[in-house]
């Protein structure tokens, strides 16, 4: 199966969750998204970046240099406190539209 | 949006203030941040590249594989950089860049920026030229005062409309009764001499009130200005406050000149202060140099003006209170006069009160310049619609050139509105050094506009026209420049982006090329005929001049030496100073090669309005508003021999026309017409200054132009000098010649009479009578350059359109001098071109003259605004002008090589 696109707006609610698992850098962020999509999800870097920077000055997540397990100089996203109440509502939000979605697409509703 | 997530949105957005720091501190930690996305994206990489070697890829595939995935490293840093800074900051990085981008086209195409440049020098710089002469006149009328445009200016009118100065105790009364000013000063301006004998001179003088310094706000860099202390009892203030210009003439800058006498008018006055060196007084182009409170002005006239109501002689200057018009003040003056008439029941009262902005004033030179130059600032426009149809073509030329660049641009996803920004920013980007060369060039141009002698207008006395550079130009030049740039830019701009991609990529010519061929013709034919235009004018204004050169005045100055005194202020009274000049007149009769002398008051064509008075015509009753004041001249006997005016009827004055014998008056003729019917019928009618005694007409002479060359008839009287008291006069000396050695051998007569008496303005009476072509030589200066400017950039602009024609057709003329065309054929075929445009817009200049000449009217004399003279020979000069401009590119395109043309596809 060829990568999805991301929704518009999806991705700040993705970073924001991976976030939550505990501070990580750009490339690890990408990579978990990644993987926990089974590779359905592709993050383009182009967008990833744009993305956390907005989230920084959005305040919802806060950066940091830190160094990997691997020895390698990165900067880390952590969530703030901000950020935490943001995802709740895109998720939220996302649930809400999921079902509506549903609801339309079920085969039931197309024979009604 | 819920109420926590609008929170959570208040937080993120900073406010206002912190905003600001905010901002600075992106500013300034921009480039910090730029390394910091960088490291970051390294980082990223690396690791990218780490995870592909862990898995077993080579170490240079898996960079190449990362590089890859990762995608364009430059793209994902701009998108992200645009997050640190808000909307407008992008905004303003992208017309930044633009701005760049522009600079280094323009860089690159130095041709194009040059002739561009040029155009915008020439015609922005004639434009500020003539603002420069405009600012002084109506926009900065008092040099080195701030905000002088706004004062106003208190004066009396009279039924007739005719304004004057106010006298002292009307002018006292009105500023202690009017609400409309926060303060008002009095100012009259009076020529006095100073110093005396052979070194004695003409300066010019304000006599003020105790305010006027205050009021302007000018200081002294030396010793103090005049107070309100030295305005209290007449004949008490014996000082005189000196400009900066005098100090350092007369006295060398003397650092010891506070405390030291000078004789002004013969009286003398302690010298207090020097003003700032920015301040020339407050009469437009007169440079005053002596301001003395008018409290003195008894004794330096030898008459008292202080007390009597109907002598005019000051005029206000006022700040007007916030929020209040100059109506609003001027209809509070006109009744005030009135309402204080009951307190003087004795004093008739005919006229009343108004207030006027400074550029209406008729005191100063506005009045009779600004009609010119508002005329001249018209012609102007004109100059910047040819520079925008020129610059609008060079850019539509360049802009069709870079199709495939804009077609790339919009290929590649850029916005219209985008692309239209750019080629705007470009245009843009030539207005501020489009309005600096304006300003360089209008140094030269002014230069050359004022052959007619800007500098000069005074011959009797010192002028300061102040034509400089200030805030106030440099801001009407990037306005402008802005101006035409929007205009030259936004046409070309939106025809350019409007390229039609396909046809562009596939390498044709689209059917809007051709119709911007045609607007580009159009816009040749509107240059070549609004320069029509102004070379038509320019022609009817200098042909004016000519005539009004050739015209007769109605006197002949030629042959006569000038020269003036002033016994005032040497001390003389009235019997002493008429002995005098009659002993005067008797030595220089007396004197081998001289035909004829004479003495006179008033000098004629003086340009500025001397002696009036309101006259009582026995018999006439006058209608409503008739104004019945007329300019008169006291003179000695022989005048009208010495200036050979033509005696209709009656006799000239005798010597023995004195006080003492029967009061007599020679009118001229307009005056004898116009009241009793006839020249003839005159002599022995009465008339009288209003409230003076009855005179006789005893002789009609005919009209001489009093003013200007350019004056209406109006009526004139002359008075013998003995019955009108004891005034400075010239005498007039006609000899073999008027200059050198007759003007050498006049002033040493005087000399001997009496040495210490001041000798001012000695000179032929041709020079003194210069000013009266001061106007239209001004304009015929102004005009002339105008219209070499428009017809220089129609050359340009038709040179633009042949050359490019021809470049364009590169190919064609290839193939046919390949078939065996000559050079003669191609030659023709552009020239025509060039010649068949140059032609119809000739032709649509000529009927737009015709239609716009008749505004020119004012300035003309002796010449009908379709003169067929004028409009032959700019007809001439503009289609020599295309002429020109078509042969150099049709003959340079002859010279095509065929091979290189043929191979060129």
């Amino acid at each position: 199966m060829p990568p999805l696109d991301l929704l518009q707006g999806t991705l700040d609610m993705l970073i924001l969750q991976t976030l939550q698992w505990g501070p990580q850098h750009g490339y690890a962020i990408a990579q978990t998204i990644r993987a926990r999509s089974s590779d359905a999800l592709k993050v383009e870097t182009g967008s990833l970046y744009p993305a956390l920077h907005r989230l920084e000055k959005q305040g919802w997540v806060k950066a940091e240099w830190g160094v990997t397990d691997a020895n390698q100089r990165a900067k880390y996203y952590r969530l703030t406190p901000a950020g935490k109440k943001q995802l709740l509502q895109e998720r939220d939000r996302w649930m809400q539209l999921v079902a509506a979605i549903g609801g339309v697409l079920s085969p039931d509703a197309a024979k009604g | 949006m819920d109420a926590a997530r609008r929170r959570d949105r208040w937080r993120a957005q900073p406010g206002r203030g912190e905003r600001v720091t905010m901002g600075l501190r992106d500013w300034l930690t921009r480039a910090r941040r730029d390394d910091d996305l960088q490291d970051e994206i390294r980082a990223h990489l690396s690791m990218a590249v780490a995870d592909r070697i862990r898995d077993g890829e080579d170490p240079d595939t898996a960079r190449l594989a990362a590089l890859k995935e990762f995608g364009n490293v430059t793209r994902t840093r701009e998108r992200t950089r645009q997050w640190w800074a808000g909307a407008w900051r992008v905004w303003v990085l992208d017309l930044a860049h633009d701005v760049r981008y522009s600079l280094r086209l323009l860089r690159r195409s130095p041709g194009y920026t040059l002739v561009v440049l040029i155009v915008l020098a020439l015609g922005i710089g004639a434009n500020i030229s003539v603002f420069r002469l405009f600012r002084p006149l109506a926009l900065a009328p008092v040099p080195g005062v701030a905000d002088s445009g706004r004062l106003g200016v208190l004066v009396a009118e009279t039924t007739a409309g005719r304004v004057l100065p106010l006298s002292h105790l009307d002018f006292r009364d009105l500023v202690t009764a009017q609400t409309s000013f926060t303060d008002i000063a009095g100012t009259s301006m009076e020529s006095l001499s100073m110093g005396f004998g052979a070194n004695g001179e003409r300066v010019w003088a304000e006599e003020v009130t105790g305010s006027y310094f205050s009021l302007l706000n000018v200081r002294a860099q030396l010793g103090r200005t005049l107070l309100p202390s030295d305005d209290r009892t007449p004949g008490g203030h014996p000082v005189v406050v000196i400009s900066d210009g005098l100090w350092k003439r007369a006295f060398g800058a003397d650092p010891n000149i506070i405390g030291r006498t000078v004789l002004v008018g013969g009286y003398p006055l302690t010298v207090v202060g020097v003003t700032e060196p920015a301040f020339h007084g407050t009469i437009v182009s007169i440079d005053i140099e002596a301001f003395i409170p008018v409290m003195m002005q008894p004794q330096l006239h030898g008459r008292d003006d202080l007390s009597v109501r109907f002598a005019p002689k000051l005029w206000g200057l006022g700040r007007l209170k916030p929020g209040l018009s100059m109506q609003t003040a001027a209809a509070e003056a006109a009744v005030l006069l009135e309402r204080l008439a009951p307190l003087h029941p004795d004093e008739e009262i005919t006229y009343h009160a108004t207030v006027m902005p400074m550029w209406r004033s008729p005191f100063g030179a506005q009045t009779y310049l600004l009609p010119a130059v508002m005329l001249l600032g018209a012609m102007g426009v004109l100059v910047l619609l040819i520079v925008c149809a020129n610059v609008s073509n060079l850019v539509l030329v360049r802009g069709l050139s870079r199709h495939g660049e804009i077609a790339a641009r919009l290929a590649l996803g850029a916005s219209r509105t985008r692309v239209l920004r750019l080629l705007f920013m470009e245009s843009l980007s030539l207005a501020l050094p489009g309005a600096v060369a304006g300003l360089l060039a209008s140094e030269s141009l002014l230069r050359l506009m004022n052959t007619s002698g800007v500098a000069e207008v005074g011959p009797a006395g010192r002028v300061f026209f102040d034509t400089s550079i200030d805030g106030l130009v440099v801001t009407f030049a990037v306005l402008l420049s802005c101006g035409c740039a929007m205009v030259f830019g936004l046409l070309p701009a939106f025809r350019v982006s409007r390229v039609d991609l396909a046809s562009v990529m596939r390498d044709e010519l689209s059917p809007r090329t051709a119709t911007s061929s045609r607007m580009r013709n159009v816009l040749v034919v509107a240059q070549v005929a609004v320069s029509m235009v102004l070379l038509v004018g320019a022609g009817l204004v200098l042909r004016s001049l000519d005539s009004a050169r050739r015209a007769d005045p109605g006197f002949e100055a030629r042959g006569v030496a000038s020269l003036m005194v002033n016994l005032q202020s040497s001390g003389y009274d009235e019997s002493r100073g008429f002995a005098f000049y009659s002993r005067l007149l008797d030595t220089l009769r007396g004197e081998a090669g001289v035909e004829s002398a004479t003495l006179a008051a008033q000098t004629p064509m003086a340009l500025v309005p001397g002696r009036t008075r309101d006259f009582e015509i026995e018999g006439h009753v006058p209608r409503p508003k008739e104004d019945l004041r007329f300019l008169i001249n006291p003179i000695a006997s022989d005048y009208f021999k010495t200036l050979r005016i033509p005696l209709l009827a009656g006799r000239d004055f005798a010597d023995t026309d004195d006080e003492p014998s029967v009061k007599v008056a020679v009118v001229n003729a307009t005056l004898a017409r116009r009241f009793w019917n006839g020249v003839e019928n005159a002599l022995g009618k009465r008339l009288r200054v209003s409230r003076g005694e009855w005179v006789n007409v005893v002789g009609v002479v005919q009209d001489i132009k009093y003013l200007r060359i350019d004056e209406e008839p109006m009526p004139f009287v002359y008075f013998p000098y003995k019955q009108y008291g004891l005034a400075p006069m010239f005498a007039h000396v006609r000899g073999h010649e008027d200059g050198g050695a007759s003007l050498t051998r006049l002033r040493a007569r005087v000399q001997a009479m009496d040495a210490n008496l001041p000798i001012l303005d000695a000179r032929p009476l041709r020079e003194q009578t210069e000013l009266g072509f001061f106007v239209l030589a001004m304009a015929a200066g102004v005009i002339a350059v105008l219209g070499a400017v428009a017809a220089l950039l129609a050359a340009l602009g038709t040179y633009g359109m042949v050359s490019y024609s021809a470049r364009q057709s590169e190919h064609e003329i290839g193939i046919r001098m390949a078939v065996g065309a000559d050079r003669a054929d191609v030659v023709r075929r552009f020239l025509g071109r060039g010649l068949r445009l140059g032609l119809s817009g000739a032709v649509l200049g000529i009927f737009s003259a015709l239609l716009i000449s008749r505004a020119l009217v004012s300035l003309l004399y002796g010449v009908s605004a379709a003169d067929p003279v004028s409009f032959t020979a700019a007809s001439g000069v503009v289609m020599a002008v295309v002429g020109l401009a078509s042969f150099v590119p049709a003959w340079k395109a002859s010279r095509t090589d065929p091979m290189a043309a043929l191979r060129h596809r």
